[in-house]
């Protein structure tokens, strides 16, 4: 079996996510996280960050920015040219 | 009878739009002006998402013939959007990106975390424990902090949630490439964020 320490299992978290990592390797880190308490805790706060993130920087579009795209088209395209 | 179509597709309105139907052009704006406006936020800044907004629909108004459905046609819009971004970030960059690299998990001699669990999985609570629009100001700040080629694959990927084969095809890079940057971006934003609640990465 191969041997696994945090560092390395970090640096292969993306590919073990994606399951893109050869089966002994993929073995050997899910051996490691399950007997490691700071890597399963390392783990769950790495799949949290995108989530965490994506509901950060959501936005809207505002109705003033969609009536300026619509006049811009409306003088570069013949787009948009009955209201 | 003709039945209108009453929900076209991205690719029927494509091929309208390039005929010179302006309906189907507007049509097209309609659908995805509000992802094109969120993307651009994510890309460059909430200021000068409107001018990558109005830029990227005039280019896919003017490149509409070029579009051979190689790819899904909102991924040709994403890739126009992102392309405008860049354009956008390199002619208005106001300061360079700077390190986030001291965010990085820190290991010991023997490769094991400096850090605890506890101080480990912090994290993953960080929008409960922090005020909603300040959590929201400081995402926006340490996205918009990351080198370019690492920001655009972490919002593609994991923002708009593309799935990491269509932003190798998008942005023109393998997948393993993909992977490594949004790993490390993933990296450097968990950190960030743990140091925002005062707890080492």
């Amino acid at each position: 079996m191969t041997h696994i320490a945090c560092a390395s299992g970090v640096d292969l978290l993306m590919d073990f996510l994606e399951g893109v990592l050869p089966a002994n390797v993929n073995a050997a880190l899910e051996e490691h996280v399950a007997g490691c308490a700071r890597c399963a805790a390392f783990v769950a706060s790495y799949q949290a960050t995108p989530r965490i993130l994506r509901d950060a920087t959501e936005a809207t579009l505002p109705a003033d920015v969609e009536a300026s795209l619509k006049a811009f088209l409306r003088a570069r395209t013949t787009a948009f040219k009955n209201p | 009878m003709v039945v209108p179509d009453a929900d076209p597709s991205d690719e029927t309105l494509a091929v309208r739009a390039t005929a010179g139907d302006s309906s189907a052009f507007e049509a097209i704006v309609q659908r995805y002006q509000a992802r094109v406006f969120r993307l651009a936020c994510r890309l460059t800044s909430d200021t000068d998402a409107p001018d990558v907004l109005q830029d990227t629909f005039l280019q896919v108004y003017r490149h509409l013939s070029s579009f051979r459905g190689e790819s899904q046609f909102g991924t040709w819009v994403y890739r126009i959007a992102t392309n405008a971004a860049l354009m956008h970030r390199r002619a208005t960059a106001r300061r360079p990106a700077d390190s986030l690299e001291e965010y990085l998990p820190q290991f010991d001699d023997e490769g094991k975390h400096t850090a605890t669990p506890t101080e480990l999985q912090v994290v993953s609570h960080v929008d409960e424990l922090l005020d909603r629009q300040v959590l929201a100001d400081k995402a926006r700040d340490v996205v918009a902090r990351l080198p370019d080629a690492y920001r655009e694959a972490f919002v593609l990927r994991d923002l708009e949630d593309m799935s990491t084969a269509d932003v190798a095809h998008l942005l023109g890079i393998e997948q393993a490439a993909v992977r490594q940057r949004v790993h490390r971006a993933r990296l450097m934003l968990r950190g960030y964020l743990s140091d925002l609640l005062g707890v080492k990465p």
